[in-house]
């Protein structure tokens, strides 16, 4: 047996990898997803007051606080009991409408689309943002700036700090905005609906007016049938920061709708004696497994979950691309993973215009923006809708107010099985006659979770961008027979 | 000139805090006054690259997990050279890319970006201290900071 390894960062801690075992014919046997998990946070957390967690877990991660920000914050309120004002709430929606914007752009601008827009064969040095920005235009480059710019102000504005928001407290927020910010707020978001139609236009030009490309999003070789879930608001439709966790099985039909306070009876984790990450599972479906179908209880938790546990989207713009999103890829579900680069497209237009929906709401300026807890604290559980999919905080404490048990799912974690699986069926799909791995062809099997964007360890920050990789093949006795390294 | 000596780092996650820990220090040895800003940052990729438009020069303070020198080593990187926790991001881009689009974007990109790495015994478990080798080696990066900023 032939053993590959894939290798993201070959020098530094932290680091996921891919191994890929190949028989004795040269296809692929089997693979495995490591992720090393960082260690203790959640007896690090212990003993602490509840309030501090809106402001501690955003250190979690260096690529999501705001989302972790979020979730705390909705815990803490649950553990008090305490139900904010409506413009509490549209503030936090209104930073991390911001926040998602920021990010979905990052993602499909430096690590999804260059794999598009400079094609899947391309060298690795030019397949990243530079590359992007030679072959459509040097002002696509100022847009992701500005894009980027606008976003962080507003996190600033509401947040209170440009980095690490630490506004959020048990029952609401601890200042407002002006109607000086309000106005300025409301201008970067219409500029950000545009950005995002403009987004949108590329992807189209470029991805779905390529038929080759088309195919390979549409090909077996990234297809799972999977059940999927996303946060709805009261109508069903897709919302990132409140509502009910819908759950649609791989037919796309809804079997039932959680809130944060039922996830452990929907959500169970299980343990690999291969790996440090737990897999998480649909509980009343049950684990049979790394396998597709409807009686495995595997499921996403990603952009194209979203849309998919949804009947639509909140604003009018959005839901005429989720219109089109579905009847180009043949109805709901859509289950092949490269489409996720669309379905984070959509979710990037319809953060824009939920943007300036909230900057617009009356109520958006009102001093209102705090209930004071009166409640002994308890328990509670806090869900957003993260970036890379749903996010779930639980927090139990003593009637001071103290951490007496945490305990976190974070959107990788969702998404750690169909991760696994899409990887492995694209290996299968791109691998023949190991002896001879092209880049382009492990570059696609890179793209497998690259579509997911997962988050290693949710803060283990120290990974390289474009994933410097290095690819070792050993024969059947463990002895190296071919390296492959590419840099960037 | 205008100069940025940046801390880098994540405060509750053992060896990694220590660019801000430095940073701190830094601060408290420069005079009132002082035109140099010191700041700390928890990014990498275009982030880090857009915290550093508008200065001429730039002095980063990163942990570095080599594996091939003793917890508290000091290394001096410039930023092609190995990726630090900080100046790699696996969400957007590394920073050497990022500094290149800065430059065609025609930001201002500092044109002297020195990286002070510190070899790391412990980056992946949650807690407030430094591990000793990295602790001990604290007031020699001081140094190494106020003499580059010289």
């Amino acid at each position: 047996m032939q053993r590959i390894t894939i290798d993201p960062i070959t020098r530094l801690e932290g680091h996921g990898k891919i191994e890929i075992f190949l028989d004795e014919a040269g296809d692929v046997a089997n693979t495995y997803f490591q992720i090393p998990e960082l260690r203790g946070f959640e007896q690090f957390c212990v003993g602490r007051p509840v309030e501090e967690m809106p402001i501690l877990t955003n250190r979690i991660c260096g690529v999501c606080p705001e989302a972790h920000h979020m979730a705390a914050a909705k815990a803490a309120d649950a553990v008090y009991h305490v139900d904010p004002p409506p413009t509490a709430k549209k503030l936090r929606e209104l930073l991390y409408s911001a926040f998602y914007v920021t990010d979905h752009t990052t993602h499909f601008y430096a690590l999804g689309g260059p794999d598009f827009v400079m094609g899947p064969d391309a060298p690795v040095a030019e397949r990243n943002i530079l590359g992007v920005i030679h072959k459509v235009g040097l002002e696509i480059g100022g847009k992701v700036i500005q894009c980027r710019k606008y976003g962080h102000t507003v996190v600033e504005m509401i947040g209170g700090r440009k980095v690490h928001p630490c506004t959020s407290i048990p029952g609401g927020l601890t200042k407002g905005i002006t109607a000086e910010q309000r106005a300025e707020i409301e201008q970067m978001g219409r500029w950000a609906i545009e950005f995002a139609q403009f987004s949108l236009k590329l992807f189209n030009d470029i991805v779905l007016g390529n038929k080759a490309y088309v195919d390979l999003i549409l090909g077996d070789a990234y297809t799972h049938h999977t059940y999927y879930i996303g946060t709805v608001d009261e109508n069903n439709r897709v919302n990132f920061y409140d509502g009910r966790v819908s759950v649609v099985d791989p037919e796309g039909k809804r079997i039932g709708k959680y809130a944060a306070s039922e996830y452990t009876d929907w959500i169970a984790e299980r343990v690999e004696p291969w790996s440090y990450l737990k897999f998480t599972y649909l509980k009343k479906i049950g684990w049979k497994g790394l396998v597709d179908g409807k009686d495995s209880g595997v499921y996403a938790a990603t952009p194209l979950s979203r849309l998919n546990a949804a009947d639509g989207m909140a604003t009018p713009r959005a839901q005429e691309e989720y219109d089109k999103f579905y009847s180009t890829l043949g109805g709901k579900p859509v289950h092949q993973r490269l489409a996720t680069h669309w379905a984070r497209l959509i979710e990037l237009l319809y953060a824009a215009e939920r943007w300036v929906e909230l900057a617009t709401d009356p109520e958006i300026t009102s001093d209102n923006y705090r209930t004071i807890p009166t409640e002994k604290p308890t328990e509670g559980v806090g869900i957003v809708e993260a970036p890379r999919g749903t996010l779930t905080h639980h927090y139990q404490t003593d009637e001071r107010g103290i951490l007496t048990k945490v305990n976190l799912i974070v959107g990788t974690t969702n998404n750690y099985a169909p991760i696994s699986m899409t990887i492995k069926k694209a290996a299968q799909a791109f691998i023949h006659k190991g002896a001879v791995v092209t880049e382009g062809a492990l570059n696609r099997v890179e793209m497998a979770f690259r579509a997911y964007d997962p988050c290693f360890g949710c803060a283990t920050h120290s990974l390289p961008g474009q994933m410097p990789l290095e690819v070792i093949i050993r024969n059947a006795r463990g002895e190296i027979v071919d390296v492959l390294k590419q840099y960037c | 000139m205008k100069t940025l000596i940046l801390g880098l780092g994540n405060p509750i996650l053992g060896d990694d805090a220590l660019g801000l820990r430095v940073a701190a220090l830094v601060r408290q040895r420069l005079p009132p006054g002082s035109a140099i800003e010191v700041d700390e940052e928890y990014w990498g990729g275009l982030r880090l690259m857009e915290r550093l438009v508008g200065y001429d020069k730039a002095i980063l303070i990163d942990a570095i997990c080599t594996g091939t020198h003793p917890p508290g080593t000091i290394l001096r990187l410039g930023p092609d050279d190995l990726p630090t926790q900080h100046t790699a991001s696996s969400h957007d881009v590394s920073l050497p890319t990022a500094l290149q689009m800065g430059r065609e974007m025609h930001l201002k990109i500092p044109d002297d970006i020195r990286i002070i790495a510190v070899e790391a015994a412990n980056v992946l478990d949650f807690c407030e201290q430094c591990s000793p080798a990295v602790s001990a080696a604290l007031p020699a990066v001081v140094e190494r900071v106020l003499a580059a900023v010289n």
